[in-house]
């Protein structure tokens, strides 16, 4: 126990059911959706059953050696050295997808809300809130997580609700898509989407009790899979096949459809604030989890006065990609496919190390 | 101190106050409601016509301006709907916006057209035409209709538009057609996508038509707005084929599950005095059963069981329906026998002329397949459909006959 910290799980939950929730919002689908078509929920289902575990041996081999972060537990188990090049390449992976990411949400709302500006001031302006919110520490970030997600939560769903007359379940037929292999395969290739499972861990000895931040970290994972699968399968019942790859954000396709009644016509921009602040708070956890990997590794105690030097190599290297369907569709695709193997895979192997060093000694 | 220095460090927050790029203040925009295509003098053109919206009228704060009339119909040439709003701004004076916008109107002949799914497409990349715009196809040109569009009673233009489109797909006469539903059908590639047809001049009417055999333009009535709208276009593969009149676009709708269909009055030979006919509103509670057997190389059947109750409205000829048992067989079997002749005859229509449903059946047979390329290699507009053999069985539940338990019998009225 540790007093002076007063991260729960209520505020672990939260982190999760922002910081992966939000997925369901962004291009994650469209992403999914290009290769499997109308069966690319199954997908994320496949990406789930093979990220999840990961993350949980990668809690259960932290629960056995307490009180040690993502980066001290790889120095433990794999040495000093490698252990920092570890540390090291999931740091430059998860910036290189913050970059990615952070590009296609501003690309996001200047397509959608702000035609007119400019995407650099819109970036610019965007990350200088993260950095500032991300500035006053974890348990902000937390307790601030915790007060808007209900909000969020909300719109969401009452989104969800109003759509639902719009649906057509026999759409969910063919239902592999495009085959059951692909399904397969795309899900396996995807499944780093949900590398920030592992990111999470580096905030692993932050919370009050590690017990917290297990018992946050189950919790939220099951009810966001359900959540995601939930919105992916709507998505795909409402756009059926051949539609489904073209949109390129479902979401907000799906706000400027609905109506409240006759009367409420044009609704988005009800659905956009609470948005807005979901896609904040995840940018600023993600930069914040960032900033402490880096500092893990670099033995940087002071891993907070990074988030400016980070935040801003964000914005300088996110406006070098010419526009946003080669952000998404060739970078984002590739460091993603790229990068499965090393978060998938990297928990097994700790515990494995970790069980032969046990029988060695 | 301390507040002269949190006071200078707020200044430059002031900027931000002035910078927001994309604020537009509501009096400089000037509202689409009705989006018009025509045919272009070149080859890949169109004639854009735009209906602006006066916000003023019909409002309790334009008293001074009630000159003013309730729209501006602006038409200029164009490549798409968004350069064109530029050209078009060459004489309107604010900034022409498609957010609000409820209709658009094609002309046939563009429908008609190999170009029309090429604008469609145009339209669903920009943000600002919404999927939920009704498509509706004009006999005339576009622009004509929608200057002819005269409401008397409901002059805003976006009020007329929206309660003419609910009203009229309540009782079924017109399709429900907004353009997603259109790129789904379309981008199915299976089935037949209808659209509201309408026209605003009268030619020549037909006058042996019951209440809802008419195609737009064909209904003899005097007075009110010349706008019709009735009967349904039919596209396939993103390009009108045909019109369907009130009554087929009726039975398609009531075959569909995708649609709904609220308010269906409509009149039956009377099966006794066959001079005569019924009136009743048909109501189906419950879905269109489709069942679909569709097995490799064997011809495929579909069986469609439509469950509705019907309520009598009228019985002109008095024949006492309520108070005898075999009467009342006599006028259900005779119902359902002549909404099955109807629905046979359409679907007939669509095996051989069409070769394709405007019923989204192509739903039902997508469980047999485990992908999507079985699916579209098993082909349902080319082999399944047109050689299926379908049998419709219409099932009456209910028959009530409203509040009047009987009616007065002619003959003791007037003896």
């Amino acid at each position: 126990m540790k007093p002076d910290k007063t991260l729960k799980t209520r505020e672990m939950f939260a982190i999760v059911a922002l910081f992966i929730g939000v997925k369901l919002s962004d291009t994650t689908a469209t992403l999914y959706s290009q290769k499997v078509q109308n069966g690319f929920w199954l997908s994320v289902v496949v990406s789930l059953i093979i990220a999840l575990p990961s993350f949980f041996i990668l809690l259960h081999l932290l629960k056995l050696f307490k009180d040690k972060n993502l980066v001290e537990l790889l120095e433990i188990l794999l040495g000093k050295f490698i252990g920092k090049v570890v540390g090291f390449t999931i740091f430059l992976t998860s910036f290189g997808l913050l970059v990615l990411d952070s590009r296609n949400y501003v690309e996001e709302v200047k397509l959608l809300y702000f035609p007119e500006s400019p995407t650099t001031s819109l970036y610019f302006i965007f990350i200088i809130v993260c950095i500032l919110t991300a500035k006053r520490g974890l348990e902000s970030i937390g307790s601030t997580s915790w007060i808007v997600l209900p909000f969020i939560k909300i719109s969401m769903f009452l989104l969800a609700f109003l759509i639902l007359k719009e649906i057509v379940w026999l759409r969910i037929f063919p239902i592999f898509g495009n085959g059951l292999d692909v399904v397969l395969t795309e899900g396996i290739n995807k499944a780093s989407i949900f590398s920030e499972f592992i990111l999470l861990t580096i905030a692993y000895t932050s919370f009050r009790d590690t017990k917290f931040f297990r018992r946050g970290s189950y919790i939220g994972s099951s009810v966001v899979s359900l959540e995601l699968v939930f919105f992916f399968l709507l998505y795909a019942l409402v756009f059926d096949y051949n539609s489904i790859e073209k949109v390129a954000y479902p979401y907000h396709e799906v706000t400027q459809y609905v109506n409240l009644g006759n009367f409420f016509t044009n609704v988005e921009t009800f659905f956009m604030v609470f948005w807005l602040s979901a896609a904040f708070l995840r940018f600023i956890i993600y930069l914040y989890l960032v900033a402490m990997v880096f500092g893990a590794v670099f033995n940087i105690k002071e891993h907070e006065s990074l988030l400016l030097p980070l935040g801003l190599l964000t914005v300088s290297s996110g406006l070098l990609v010419e526009n946003t369907v080669i952000n998404e569709l060739v970078y984002r695709e590739k460091l993603l496919m790229y990068s499965t193997p090393l978060y998938v895979l990297l928990p097994y192997l700790l515990w494995i190390i970790k069980r032969l060093r046990r029988d060695l000694k | 101190m301390n507040l002269i220095k949190l006071f200078i460090l707020m200044v430059p927050f002031y900027l931000f106050l002035t910078g927001c790029y994309d604020k537009t203040e509501l009096e400089y925009q000037a509202y689409v409601v009705a989006l018009g295509v025509d045919k272009g003098e070149g080859d890949n053109t169109f004639k854009f016509t735009y209906q602006i919206a006066n916000p003023e009228t019909g409002t309790a704060i334009g008293g001074g301006s009630s000159n003013e009339p309730a729209s501006e119909i602006i038409t200029v040439e164009g490549n798409d709907f968004l350069t064109a709003t530029t050209t078009a701004n060459a004489s309107v004076s604010k900034k022409m916006t498609l957010d609000h916008t409820k209709v658009l109107v094609v002309s046939e002949e563009v429908a008609r057209s190999d170009n029309f799914l090429g604008l469609m497409q145009t339209a669903s990349r920009t943000t600002q035409i919404r999927r939920q715009v009704q498509i509706i196809v004009s006999k005339e040109n576009a622009r004509d209709f929608i200057k002819d569009n005269k409401p008397q009673l409901e002059t805003r233009p976006h009020k007329y538009y929206q309660l003419m489109l609910e009203r009229s797909t309540e009782t079924g006469i017109v399709p429900e057609s907004d353009i997603h539903r259109f790129f789904q059908l379309t981008e199915g590639d299976a089935d037949l996508f209808l659209a509201m047809y309408t026209t605003a001049t009268v030619e020549k009417t037909k006058n042996n038509g019951t209440e809802d055999e008419y195609k737009a333009g064909e209904i003899p009535k005097k007075g009110g707005n010349p706008a019709e709208f009735m009967g349904s276009a039919v596209f396939k593969e993103g390009k009108m084929i045909d019109v369907l009149d009130g009554q087929n676009t009726r039975l398609a709708l009531i075959m569909d599950n995708t649609l709904e269909i609220d308010d269906l009055l409509s009149t039956y030979q009377d099966p006794v005095k066959e001079d005569y006919k019924i009136a009743g509103d048909f109501s189906k509670k419950s879905p269109t059963k489709v069942k679909i057997d569709y097995r490799k190389d064997v011809k495929t059947t579909i069986d469609v069981t439509v469950p509705f109750s019907f309520e009598v409205l009228a019985i002109p000829s008095l024949v006492p329906y309520s108070q005898d048992e075999k009467l009342r067989e006599k006028l259900k079997a005779s119902i359902e026998k002549s909404l099955e002749k109807k629905a046979n005859k359409l679907i007939e229509k669509a095996q051989k002329e069409y070769g394709s449903d405007p019923f989204y059946w192509s739903l039902y047979i997508r469980n047999e397949f485990a992908s999507i390329p079985d699916y579209e290699k098993a082909d349902w507009n080319k082999k399944i459909w047109p050689n299926a053999e379908v049998n419709v069985d219409f099932q009456m539940s209910r028959l009530e006959f409203g509040k009047m338990v009987n009616d007065s019998q002619l003959n003791e009225v007037r003896d």
